[in-house]
């Protein structure tokens, strides 16, 4: 009888701790960012997605965070300190970093500077040819003879060609997470759990091709007890209808993607749970610069000519009424813009750089983007039109305008913006007919300015505007204009005068070689910060004159997000953090 | 075996062969045609480091000796090589990761399209131009010709955003129901109209009416005689049908995000992912190629009258 009494004693208690332990479980939350990722290992990957993953996986020098008041913050990580760099005789600036006592990989082993100065030279190198390899270009040496050291276990030093405004944001940056060299001789390392080793505040614990990729907290983290969440699954999807399905069936707590359709019952529908986060970034139109836009029989050559588009370029954009296709096309927030270099990025004084852009007193940026000024803008656009152009009396509309064709990559959002710039043009009798291709055929046609008229989008990798200029140099593999290529690149027209910022730099009637890739490069070896962002406004300027550059909108990152998650925080680049976070139901 | 029936095998497994080489062939060169390529971003990269990544895999070799290596590649060692886009992934890992979810969608579903088709045909055509009939034919019609997005939206819509019962996911196996309805849908919906008017055809027979006035049950009748003979048609569908399905659907995965071989075939061909979407085509065209093969093969057995040559 005692046996008995015993045994079912012990049985209560080994009852009680099972349900002790499930009140205790681990917390756990469920997203969906992106389909499955090409890759995910730090050197590689180039995408938004990868990176939120990644910033789970890995601890760089620096990381990003929130202060005390919710504020988003560079702290240092794994780095003591991040500490100022010294600037050396011939300009250049070395950096020296400790890294903290104890750090491990995720498999326990210790990591040491060598494993960062291993990552940085392979994720720089040629041999790579990571898409994001030249995050490392402002380092000394880029690409393959990279100015970095450990001169200790603990000590990385190294050489940046000049100080970097932007260089702790670089730090924090997946591409500059250290990787270590046995783990990364196999480049199957990171294509499954097994095999990957990390250092961040999660690991890898499962990856189920195309399905889900789960992260478990790392015990071996030295942060570990600032984790709150236990378990994260990324749910691999890549549909947005699959996403919002599953977000309100309650399965997964964050999407970062829903249907463009259903945005304007979402609103409504979910006032709280439906967010739009800031994103640095730039809708816009290009135009071919070596399209020829005057009409048949136009006597203007070269410089003159080139001029004349100019004029001609600028005003199509005016006729633009950029709140409609805010408002009524994109739904989602986007802030009309009237200059190039994205909302969010800021200027040397800290303020935002697109509001010290532009030319006029009365409105930011390069034209007043307001509904208030639309009858104004329209009137400027034909004014210059008619100069030009042969205006049929009877109907007001322009005879002689070239047609034109659109190019855009098959969407139904890019295809509603053509379908209004199309009906914009026509009412003035312009006639552009719209062309789709498939992605990877439309930026091979873009790249190689087999277009007239282009959409166009850019994103900012780090808080600078020179990630928005240094693309459009004549020798930029991003130049989708053409700028300074075939018979622009012969056009002698351009002014720079850089003797006010102390170089010995003027330029009259210059190609676009001569100033524009002059100025670049000046802005990139500059060391007064003052001067090197005036000079940037510089550049912008000499953009928008061309008005090759059709900006329309600032992009916006919608997402969903549950309201029972707590802690959660996002960074301009789209990055989402779950590590804080809490679910309260 | 018949030496006129392995005469046959060899015949057709020849020209398998020989379809399956012009695939390779058709589509290889014209994904090269194409313009783009795998190392074309949003951001471009330097030439040098284009250049680097295209000796790596062999890009920057003329396009015929790409050729004559990749064949040389499949033939002898059956490898397919790594994806382009997917760094450090092999094709046939790849393939065989998918496969493994939608041969599994892909073979329930056909089971259960054939054994209700067959049961639903059957049934409408013995109780012809009843009620029972006409409700099977309709419902029947309805599924045929209603396209799998719609269908499966539509599953979607009702028995996991509104009901709740079932999840909108394909990660776990509670998620691969409502898909494996979908899929099977449209070929269960298919099945019951062939068995059905090819029954009718076998009942109306000279055969049918002799077996009934010998006075053979009607069991027998329906499961020994007319099943059996009608389901020839259905024999035949069911092969290629069968390849179809288990080599999965873009649409149905897309919308119930599950991780099969059909997403990846799109993608592949999106990111021209050279290996990926020669390693997809030769699977999918050989998988077609055998089904065919085998159900041609299975006439014989439920037909004797039909002769090989």
């Amino acid at each position: 009888m005692k046996k008995l009494l015993a045994l079912v004693l012990a049985l209560v208690m080994a009852m009680s701790c099972v349900v002790f332990a499930s009140a205790e479980e681990a917390t756990s939350i469920a997203v969906c960012l992106s389909s499955e990722p090409d890759t995910l290992d730090p050197a590689l990957n180039s995408a938004v997605d990868g990176a939120t993953m990644l910033a789970h996986l890995f601890s760089g020098l620096a990381t990003w965070s929130t202060d005390e008041n919710g504020k988003l913050v560079i702290v240092a990580e794994c780095a003591e300190e991040l500490t100022e760099g010294v600037v050396n005789e011939d300009g250049t600036v070395t950096y020296t970093y400790t890294l903290k006592d104890g750090l491990t990989w995720s498999d326990g082993k210790a990591l040491t500077a060598n494993d960062f100065v291993f990552a940085w030279k392979r994720a720089a190198s040629t041999a790579l040819g990571a898409d994001y390899g030249y995050m490392f270009e402002v380092v000394k040496g880029y690409p393959d003879e990279l100015a970095v050291e450990a001169t200790d276990e603990k000590t990385i030093v190294i050489t940046l060609n000049n100080a970097v405004a932007y260089w702790n944001e670089l730090l924090a940056f997946p591409t500059y997470f250290p990787v270590r060299e046995d783990v990364v001789a196999s480049e199957a390392w990171a294509t499954e759990a097994a095999t990957y080793v990390c250092n961040g505040p999660y690991t890898m614990s499962d990856w189920a091709h195309n399905s889900v990729i789960t992260l478990s907290k790392n015990p071996n983290y030295f942060k570990a007890d600032t984790v709150t969440m236990d378990k994260i699954e990324c749910y691999l999807s890549d549909d947005a209808n699959n996403m919002l399905a599953n977000f309100e069936n309650g399965d997964w707590l964050l999407i970062d993607d829903v249907p463009t359709a259903e945005i304007a019952n979402l609103k409504v529908n979910y006032p709280e749970e439906f967010v739009i986060a800031g994103q640095i970034g730039t809708y816009y139109v290009c135009w071919n610069v070596n399209e020829e836009i005057l009409p048949e029989g136009c006597e203007l050559t070269g410089a003159e000519a080139e001029a004349a588009r100019q004029e001609i370029r600028n005003a199509l954009g005016l006729l633009l009424d950029r709140n409609y296709i805010c408002d009524e096309i994109g739904q989602a927030g986007q802030v009309p813009a009237s200059s190039f270099v994205a909302m969010g990025l800021t200027d040397a004084d800290g303020s935002e750089f697109y509001k010290n852009t532009g030319v006029s007193e009365d409105f930011v940026g390069y034209y007043n983007t307001t509904v208030e000024a639309i009858d104004a803008n329209w009137d400027a656009a034909l004014t210059v039109l008619e100069k030009y152009y042969t205006v049929d009396e009877a109907t007001g509309m322009f005879t002689n305008f070239p047609a034109m064709e659109y190019l855009y990559n098959t969407s139904e959002g890019h295809k509603a913006i053509g379908e209004y710039l199309q009906s914009a043009f026509a009412a003035v009798g312009i006639n552009m007919t719209l062309v789709n291709q498939e992605w990877n055929t439309f930026l091979n046609t873009r790249k190689d300015g087999q277009y007239s008229i282009a959409r166009n989008g850019w994103l900012a990798d780090y808080n600078d505007p020179i990630c928005f200029l240094d693309m459009w140099t004549s020798f930029s593999g991003n130049n989708d204009v053409q700028y300074g290529k075939g018979a622009h690149a012969d056009l002698a027209m351009y002014n720079l005068d850089l003797t006010a910022f102390g170089y010995d730099i003027k330029v009259e009637n210059g190609t676009w070689a001569e100033t524009y890739d002059v100025l670049i490069n000046t802005i990139k070896t500059c060391t007064d910060n003052e001067a090197r962002y005036a000079m940037m406004h510089v550049a912008e300027d000499m953009l928008m004159a061309t008005g090759c550059i059709v900006p329309l909108y600032f992009y916006t990152d919608i997402y969903m997000i549950d309201d029972s998650v707590e802690g959660f925080y996002s960074n301009p680049l789209g990055y989402k953090y779950f590590m804080n976070c809490t679910i309260t139901k | 075996m018949s030496s006129k029936m392995l005469f046959y095998i060899l015949k057709r497994v020849l020209l398998a062969i020989l379809t399956i080489w012009i695939v390779i062939t058709v589509t290889f060169f014209v994904m090269h045609s194409v313009p783009g390529g795998p190392f074309v971003g949003e951001k471009a990269i330097s030439k040098e480091a284009q250049a680097a990544l295209e000796a790596k895999y062999g890009l920057d070799k003329p396009l015929w000796e790409q050729y004559t290596t990749y064949l040389e590649d499949i033939v002898t060692r059956f490898d397919f090589g790594p994806s382009l886009k997917q760094r450090g992934r092999m094709v046939i890992d790849i393939i065989m990761d998918g496969m493994k979810t939608s041969a599994k969608l892909g073979i329930i579903a056909a089971c259960y399209a054939a054994v209700l088709g067959i049961t639903l045909g059957a049934v409408a055509a013995l109780r012809r131009n009843t009620l029972l009939d006409k409700t099977i034919m309709v419902i029947t019609t309805a599924f045929v010709s209603m396209p799998s997005f719609i269908m499966g939206s539509f599953l979607l819509i009702i028995f996991s955003t509104k009901l709740g019962w079932l999840p909108a996911n394909g990660a776990s196996q509670g998620g691969l129901i409502l898909p494996i309805i979908t899929l099977g849908l449209y070929p269960m919906a298919y099945i019951t109209r062939l068995t059905r008017s090819s029954m009718l055809d076998v009942l109306g027979q000279d055969y049918i009416r002799t077996a009934r006035a010998k006075g053979v049950s009607g069991g027998k009748i329906i499961f020994g005689h007319a099943l059996k003979n009608s389901l020839i048609p259905v024999i035949t569908y069911f092969g290629p049908m069968l390849a179809f399905i288990v080599t999965g659907s873009m649409v149905v995965e897309q919308i119930f995000a599950v991780p099969g071989i059909g997403r990846q075939f799109v993608s592949s061909i999106t990111n021209r992912d050279y290996t990926m979407i020669m390693g997809t085509t030769i699977f999918l065209a050989s998988l077609i190629v055998i089904m065919n093969l085998v159900s041609d093969l299975l006439y014989k057995a439920v037909d004797p009258r039909i002769e090989f040559d």
